[in-house]
């Protein structure tokens, strides 16, 4: 119930600060929701882990790193267009998910929480820093041609590929939900990650749940890491911005509310646009969702303080 | 004289009151006993006038002084002390290291005097092998290091959670003996929680029965076990 | 006997290491200024991290003392020594600000805030342009202390004995005690006395400070500040691996911990000249899962068995 009141508010700010922009500067807003896309459909599949494993993947855009650097060289040797390779990249993303949880997340599942947070932190290092050592810290481009599509309405003309991002998340979002209500899987997954005494009570393997999990959020992320490929160069530190912002998404969204995550991407995508689009500010762009994960973790403490 | 009371005290969990509308006093030198069937509320009693959760109402006083919102740390230097249903050894801290937290942040002494106290307290409870982790204890010897921890904030009021749960008949006695002698030699007033009747009967001046929050009887212990509303509480809880 | 060994020891590796540019040349040297300054910086997280807490923002307070020394100089018109002091002062200062805040928070909030922080201090600083430089952070007109590679050693070896001194007395006063109760049961610790809030206070203001000092030691010596270099996320992982490995909770940790991971990344460093911090990605991961207790854990665990036997 508060979580359905959250995403109202959260959608309710998010069109107003909308409309408000679009009157007076359109394509603020245009880039803005393109870029709330991007951020939201990254950030679902840490939501997706958060809410049913529950641990913070520190680690989550390496693998979106990882998947585009597959991604990158399977297209240099076959000639391959990226958006062909989304499927196979998330297949092969999340049987290397499946993998990291088997050998490592869950042996630390157990353990203090924090221990879990430091494990992810290192995981991501090593990833990033793996990749770095086999490919150097070279940036790497496929310019393709339909990524620079554009469209002119009156006096505003603006890059259209990247709404593919915005169809993206809002799929996953809606795909999640009917994973998560309509099936066998999605439920036992919901239910274990309410109640994973519970679940394993009734029978239902929470290890395997919590495998699968991770894999399908390691999907996820790694189809998002070849179709990021389509319009971005990339290099080995280029996930890790990613992680911190979709912790922001998901902590303002609550955790284990997937359709909060696309509002507050929404807010954030325009509220970044917005001070990029003038010279004085645009190099605070990068402050917004810092500033606001500790206000939202700040605020959240202050209430639990007072219940 | 009063060490301690409250009035009105009440504590609302998400609808459920857990304490609702105590009024209690407790003397110096006085063992009061605390019971009721699991779920009455006595542990958050404790929390309340130990200051470990907040009430929703009421008041706690302090030897006359009002501490119904002082936070725990406080209320632990001012001579309120007590130790926890569930085990809480310090495991990084040896056993004296232990029982010196509390002459240290209670009593702010230096640490060679908190370990002299320390080592008294711990000779006092017939504890031994003070240089041992925690995870080298019997129960015993933890519960005992507990009520020694809770001891060195030299308190006057002093309350036990079910510490002689899982203990055996034998170890049972020698607490009771030990806390007895302890009550008296410090003048504390020491408010007991025991499911065991016996305990409760032997170690007890006085006794409040706590039922769903309530405060239902009070009184010696003969007297409070023939009330008739304490045994349909003790069966309804049994039943 | 094994104390007196033990201060022997002690003073040995003081004594090699107070002697080092006596014998050592300009490169090992410099190695072993990298060495010092991560052991140090890994010695001030372990400190807060027996509280329980951790800290994902070291870069964030060592870059905050870093601008502080720079600025003082350029801006304030602070001579070398009082410029260095003012490090600690500042981060000391921004640290109790910030910890009014949020040392309430526990656990993966806290962490994550430190880690936020940090970045917002770097984006502030990179975006002060006319104050702090902008991306292009700030050049001193020249190394202290005339640039001597002896001095500047010793300038960085001076960080570490107060990072060592401090470690040392958490572990030896009251410090060690409420660090400890909080880490294991801030309930009990409660009970026993213990003002949570005003040790994690002192503790964070205390490790910020000197964290800020080393930033402050690192721009003297190097002569420069970007928000690039002093905010760099090597700052916060490098310590934290180091600590890991060497063992936290101690003193003798982080300081072999220092010794072992600063010697083999510059190994590496010169062998691959890509991603040779893999290594300490791989050291995190290892150590949290087969040995959490990191070496000096293990060596502690192994002597208690052998003394058991002997018994
Ligand atoms: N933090 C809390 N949040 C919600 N409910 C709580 C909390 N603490 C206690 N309660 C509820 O308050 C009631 C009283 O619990 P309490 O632990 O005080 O009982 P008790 O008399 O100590 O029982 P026992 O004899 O089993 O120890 C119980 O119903 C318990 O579930
Ligand atoms: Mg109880």
């Amino acid at each position: 119930m508060a979580t359905k009141r959250r995403t109202t508010i959260l959608v309710v700010l998010g069109l107003a600060a909308a409309i408000l922009v679009a009157i007076w500067k359109p394509t603020v807003l245009i880039y803005g929701v393109q870029q709330a896309g991007l951020y939201a459909a990254i950030a679902i599949p840490m939501g997706l882990v958060l809410g049913i494993v529950h641990i913070v993947n520190l680690a989550h855009g390496e693998f979106m790193m990882i998947a585009a650097y597959a991604t990158y060289f399977a297209c240099r040797a076959t000639g391959m267009d990226p958006l062909i390779a989304v499927l196979p990249a998330a297949a092969v993303t999340a049987a290397f998910g499946w993998v990291v949880y088997k050998l490592t997340i869950r042996r630390a599942l157990k353990a203090p929480e924090l221990n879990q947070l430091i494990l992810t932190f290192g995981l991501g290092i090593m990833f990033s820093q793996l990749v770095n050592l086999f490919f150097t810290s070279q940036t790497r481009k496929i310019s393709l041609d339909y990524v620079s599509a554009s469209v002119t309405i009156g006096e505003t003309s603006f890059g259209v590929w990247q709404f593919v991002f915005v169809a993206v998340a809002a799929a996953m979002a809606y795909g999640l939900k009917l994973f998560l209500t309509r099936t066998t899987l999605g439920k036992a997954a919901l239910a274990v990650g309410q109640n994973p005494k519970g679940a394993a009570i009734v029978g239902i393997d929470v290890d395997r749940t919590y495998g699968i999990v991770f894999a399908i959020a390691a999907a996820l992320v790694g189809g998002m890491g070849a179709l990021f490929l389509t319009r971005s160069a990339i290099f080995p530190a280029v996930g890790s911005p990613f992680t911190m912002k979709s912790f922001s998404l998901v902590a303002m969204a609550g955790i284990g509310n997937i359709p909060g995550i696309l509002g507050s991407a929404i807010l954030l995508g325009i509220a970044e646009s917005l001070l990029r689009a003038f010279r004085a500010t645009r190099g605070w762009a990068d402050i917004v969702f810092f500033v606001l994960i500790i206000a939202v973790i700040l605020g959240r403490t202050l209430k639990w303080r007072k219940s | 004289m009063t060490k301690l009371k409250t009035e009105h005290l009440t504590r609302a969990f998400l609808g459920l009151v857990a304490v609702n509308d105590v009024s209690f006093s407790m003397d110096e030198g006085e063992i009061l006993g605390i019971i009721g069937p699991n779920g009455a509320g006595k542990t958050t009693f404790i929390n309340l006038v130990s200051g470990i959760i907040m009430p929703s109402s009421g008041r706690v006083e302090y030897k006359g002084r009002d501490v119904t919102y002082m936070p725990a740390h406080e209320r632990a230097r001012l001579g309120i002390a007590r130790t926890y249903q569930l085990i809480h050894p310090l495991e990084n801290l040896s056993l004296i290291e232990n029982v010196m937290v509390g002459s240290i942040f209670a009593r702010r002494h230096g640490l060679k005097t908190a370990r002299a106290k320390a080592a008294g307290l711990c000779e006092s409870l017939g504890l031994s092998g003070l240089d041992r982790d925690t995870s080298r204890l019997t129960i015993l010897e933890i519960k005992k290091m507990e009520i020694a921890r809770a001891l060195a904030n030299e308190p006057e009021v002093l309350f036990l959670d079910e510490v002689m749960a899982g203990l055996n008949a034998d170890e049972t006695r020698e607490l009771i003996a030990q806390v007895q002698t302890i009550a008296r030699e410090r003048k504390l007033a020491v408010g007991v929680v025991e499911h065991v009747m016996g305990v409760i009967k032997e170690l007890t001046h006085r006794v409040i029965v706590l039922e769903a929050g309530e405060l239902i009887a009070e009184g010696p212990y003969e007297q409070v076990s023939k009330n008739p509303r304490v045994i349909e509480a003790y069966l309804g809880g049994a039943a | 006997m094994n104390r007196n060994l033990l201060r022997a020891l002690a003073f040995a590796a003081g004594a090699l290491a107070v002697s080092l540019p006596a014998f050592a040349g300009a490169y090992p040297l410099q190695v072993a200024r990298n060495v010092i300054m991560y052991m140090a910086l890994a010695l001030t997280w372990d400190m807060l991290l027996r509280s329980g807490q951790i800290s994902f923002g070291i870069a964030g307070l060592f870059g905050l003392g870093a601008y502080a020394t720079a600025l003082g100089v350029l801006r304030a018109g602070m001579g070398d020594w009082l410029s260095l002091a003012f490090a600690p002062v500042f981060a000391g200062a921004a640290a109790l600000l910030i910890g009014f805040l949020i040392l309430r928070l526990r656990a993966m909030y806290f962490s994550i805030v430190t880690l936020a922080l940090a970045e917002i201090f770097r984006i502030v600083i990179h975006n002060l342009h006319d104050f702090t430089g902008g991306p292009e952070g700030v050049v001193l007109d020249g190394v202290m202390l005339g640039g001597s590679a002896a001095a500047l050693y010793w300038l960085t070896l001076g960080g570490l004995a107060v990072a060592l001194g401090a470690s040392w007395w958490f572990e030896k006063s009251k410090f060690h005690f409420a660090l400890t109760a909080i880490r294991n049961n801030e309930t009990a610790a409660r009970s026993s006395g213990v003002d949570i809030f005003r040790w994690l206070l002192a503790t964070f203001v205390i490790t910020s400070a000197i964290q800020g000092l080393l930033g402050g030691i690192y721009v003297q010596s190097y002569g420069f500040a970007t928000p690039d270099s002093v905010f760099d996320a090597n700052f916060t992982l490098l310590p934290l691996a180091i600590a890991l490995l060497g063992g936290i909770h101690s003193t003798i940790g982080p300081v072999f911990g220092a010794i072992l991971l600063g010697l083999s990344s510059e190994w590496l460093k010169l062998r691959l000249p890509y991603g040779h911090l893999v290594v300490y990605g791989v050291i995190i991961v290892v150590v949290i899962l087969f040995m959490p207790q990191g070496l000096y854990g293990l060596a502690r665990k192994g002597l208690r068995r052998a003394e058991g036997r002997a018994e």
